[in-house]
Order: structure tokens, then sequence, then C-alpha cells
């Protein structure tokens, strides 16, 4: 699940600069600046079959929701896409930002939550500025993604379970059948074997 | 800066979007107040994009991509311009949403001559979100919880048997803590505390109110 692709060469990764030139963030830069239709077919032949991966991923949305959620964060993009800045995140971050924030909003309207708050609410006011936070966001990718083959499997398979299958701590645990101390304490290993843990 | 924060694996849910409401925008303002925390959220939220990317793709039927399409030139929802509200003051924008004017427009319930609470609508059926004020010098009463407390200091600052704490400063305890918090002498404290059980006072003077402390989630 986690295996598929090995070369951080994919990623365009180039320069200290910190400029970024993956492919789909080029992309989502063109989609932006002229409106192009046939640039949004190509992105969302590649983003939706993983949308719909994450909205699937637990079984927790139906096929139907699935395929709402998929609509919702793909018009998302587009009507957001002059939002997309390429020196702060990479295509594929803000995508998947998108898609956590609207499964969110949709697990709260399917238990008709009656709020006055949207996950784009939950956002910190200013984001990270220095001149450094994307290049240390491209490097902790990178470091990630060379990592996460090292991590042991329960530590991945309780990742999993949090990011993409939207469990809580407790219900990861109730499922495992274990005690909610390990699987925080799985989640703290994890962390520090990716190294993304930060002083604080 | 603040020197109390979230746990690390309590800000994992948080970054993957898991936490109940309440708790979310109470971790989300201590955000706003703590850049370490929103580096390391950074951090977590790289980690979900390498799971994401790394997920074996769902097919996605072309009847999908042609509805998509169709809909392209249909108005952006109002909300999606409303993201950046920029923050009047030090509060953070989501504290002030809910809020809807400064502390002194709130309604108050006095709990005691040191302490006002008042209470802030977020939508969470399970939690109470709620503003604390304690003026100087002034004590909360003993208390433990059945269930969980998110606090955060959001102006002046309070002290228990474990330490004290400043603006920013975030703690979470777990059910049955008992502590009694008094504000710093110099000025009043204002605390958000998010809960999901009720609070009960333990000193005899002031259990008679327990009965009247019910949780006020939503
Ligand atoms: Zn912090």
């Amino acid at each position: 699940m986690v295996e598929k692709r090995n070369d951080s060469a994919s990623d365009g990764w180039q320069g200290p600069t910190g400029r970024r030139t993956d492919e789909w963030s080029e992309c989502l830069t063109q989609i932006a600046a002229t409106g192009d239709r046939a640039a949004f077919t190509r992105f969302f032949r590649h983003f939706a079959p993983l949308i719909k991966a994450f909205a699937l991923s637990g079984s927790s949305l139906s096929a139907a929701h699935a395929d709402e959620l998929v609509q919702e964060v793909m018009l998302k993009a587009w009507q957001k896409a002059s939002a997309f800045n390429p020196e702060k995140a990479a295509a594929s971050t803000w995508v998947y930002t998108i898609a956590r924030n609207c499964r969110t909003d949709m697990f709260r309207r399917l238990q008709k939550f009656d709020t006055p708050l949207a996950a784009d609410d939950f956002m910190p006011d200013q984001e990270p500025s220095e001149p450094f936070a994307m290049l240390q966001s491209r490097r902790s990718r990178d470091t990630i993604h060379a990592l996460m083959g090292t991590l042991p499997p329960d530590q991945a398979q309780i990742l999993a379970k949090v990011y993409m299958e939207g469990k809580s701590h407790a219900e990861a645990a109730a499922e495992l059948d274990l005690p909610l101390g390990t699987v925080k304490s799985r989640v703290r290993l994890a962390i520090q074997k990716l190294q993304i843990q930060i002083d604080r | 800066m603040a020197k109390f924060h979230p746990r690390v694996d309590l800000l994992t849910e948080y970054v993957a979007g898991i936490l109940p409401l309440a708790q979310s925008a109470c971790i989300s303002a201590h955000l706003n107040y703590c850049p370490q925390c929103q580096q390391q959220s950074a951090r977590l939220q790289d980690l979900g994009a390498v799971l994401f990317d790394s997920l074996t793709p769902v097919p996605v039927g072309d009847a999908l991509l042609n509805t998509v399409l169709a809909r392209l030139d249909e108005e952006p929802p109002l909300s999606y311009r409303r993201a950046q509200d920029p923050a009047v003051g030090r509060l953070p924008a989501l504290l002030q949403r809910l809020m809807k004017g400064d502390f002194s427009e709130l309604s108050w319930n006095k709990i005691t001559s040191s302490l006002r609470i008042s209470y802030l609508k977020t939508g969470d059926p399970g939690y109470e979100f709620a503003l604390y004020h304690i003026k100087a010098g002034g004590k909360i009463p003993e208390h433990t919880h059945r269930g969980s407390e998110m606090t955060l200091v959001l102006q002046g600052g309070f002290s228990d048997a474990a330490g004290s704490y400043h603006e920013g400063d975030f703690l979470f305890r777990e059910a049955s803590d008992t502590h009694a918090p008094t504000a710093l002498q110099s000025e009043d404290c204002i605390c958000l505390a998010v809960l999901d059980a009720p609070l009960r006072f333990t000193s005899w003077k002031y259990r008679w109110m327990n009965p009247f402390l019910q949780l006020r989630a939503g």
C-alpha cells in the first residue's frame, strides 16, 4: 500500500533554490493561469483515482459518497487553483489537504452537525513564511518517502488507519484489539523513525 | 512563546482531520500562538501527503470526469473567499468567528465571585466549548473531571500545583485529575476550555453546585 513509488526522482526536485518543478505542480499552475481544460483533464485522471482510494479507504464512505467526494475535491481544486503557490507546497500535498478537509466536512454533514465552521476554517491564520519552509517540506517529503519502507509493519499500519482510513487512535485500538497507549506509542515511534519530530 | 504543547500523537489526529470538531478548534487556536507546533503540523501533513500519494488508485470512470467538466463554470461558493478573514487583534480568527464580538459582548454566567463562564456554540454535540474568565488572583474551586479537558490560555495566565501557564499554553488533562487553578496576580485570565463531561467541584463549599454544572455541548 505504501510501496508504489520508490524513485524520488519522479518528484522532480531541483536545485537549492527550493523551486519546484514536478509535473503536477506545473500542471496546476497552468490550470490557474489559463483555465486550460485539457490540463485539468490530465490532472483529474491522475488525482481522481487517488481521491477515490482515499474516500474508500477502510470503507469509511459508501461508493456514492466516494464519487461525490471526488467531484467536490476536483471542483474545488479547479476553483482554488489560483491560490496554489508552488513555492509553498507540492500539488499533491495541496490536493491531499483539500481531500482531507472535504472528507472531514462530509463526515460532519453525514452526522448532521449544525456548525458554523468548515474544515478550511481550522487552518492557522498565517502559514509559516520562513524562506526555508518550502525547502524543509521538500526535504521532509523526500525523507519520509525514503524511510517509509523501513517502518515496522505495525507502525505503518497505524499510520494508514489514522491518516487514510480516518480512524482515531481509540478506534484503531479497538479495531486491532490493542491498548490505546500502544497505538499512541506506535504513532510516536513512527514519527521519530521518519525524522519529522520537531523539538518543542 | 508557548511552553506547553499538545503531544505529537494528538497533533497527528488533528492533522489527519479526525479530532472532534471542538477539540480541533482548540488545537487550531494553539497553532496561532505557536510556530513550533505549526512546523510540527506541517511535517505531519507532509506525511499525510506521502501516504496519499502511495495509495493504490481506484479507477474513476469518464462519466464522473464529464460531470465535473460540465460544472467548471459554476460560481465558487462564497465560503472559499471567506477563508482568510484577517484576525483582528491577537485572538485567532476561528475564535473570533465563534465569539461574534469581543469578551465584553459575550453573555457570561457567574459561577463564583472570581469565576464566570461563557459558552460558545461550535455545533459539536459531544463537547462543551467555553471561555473561563478568572479575576486576577482568583481561584477556580478545586475540581475534578469525569472526562477530558483541553485548556488554552488566551489572556493573562494561571497556575496550579503542576506549574504556571501563560498566553498560548495548551494543556490536556485526562479524566479524574484534580486541580485548583489560580489566576496570576497581575491580570485577569481568560482561557478556552473544551470538556466532554461536566467538571465537578470537590470542596464541600462548592459541591452543592455540581448538579447545576451540566455539560453544555453543541
Ligand atoms: Zn505548541
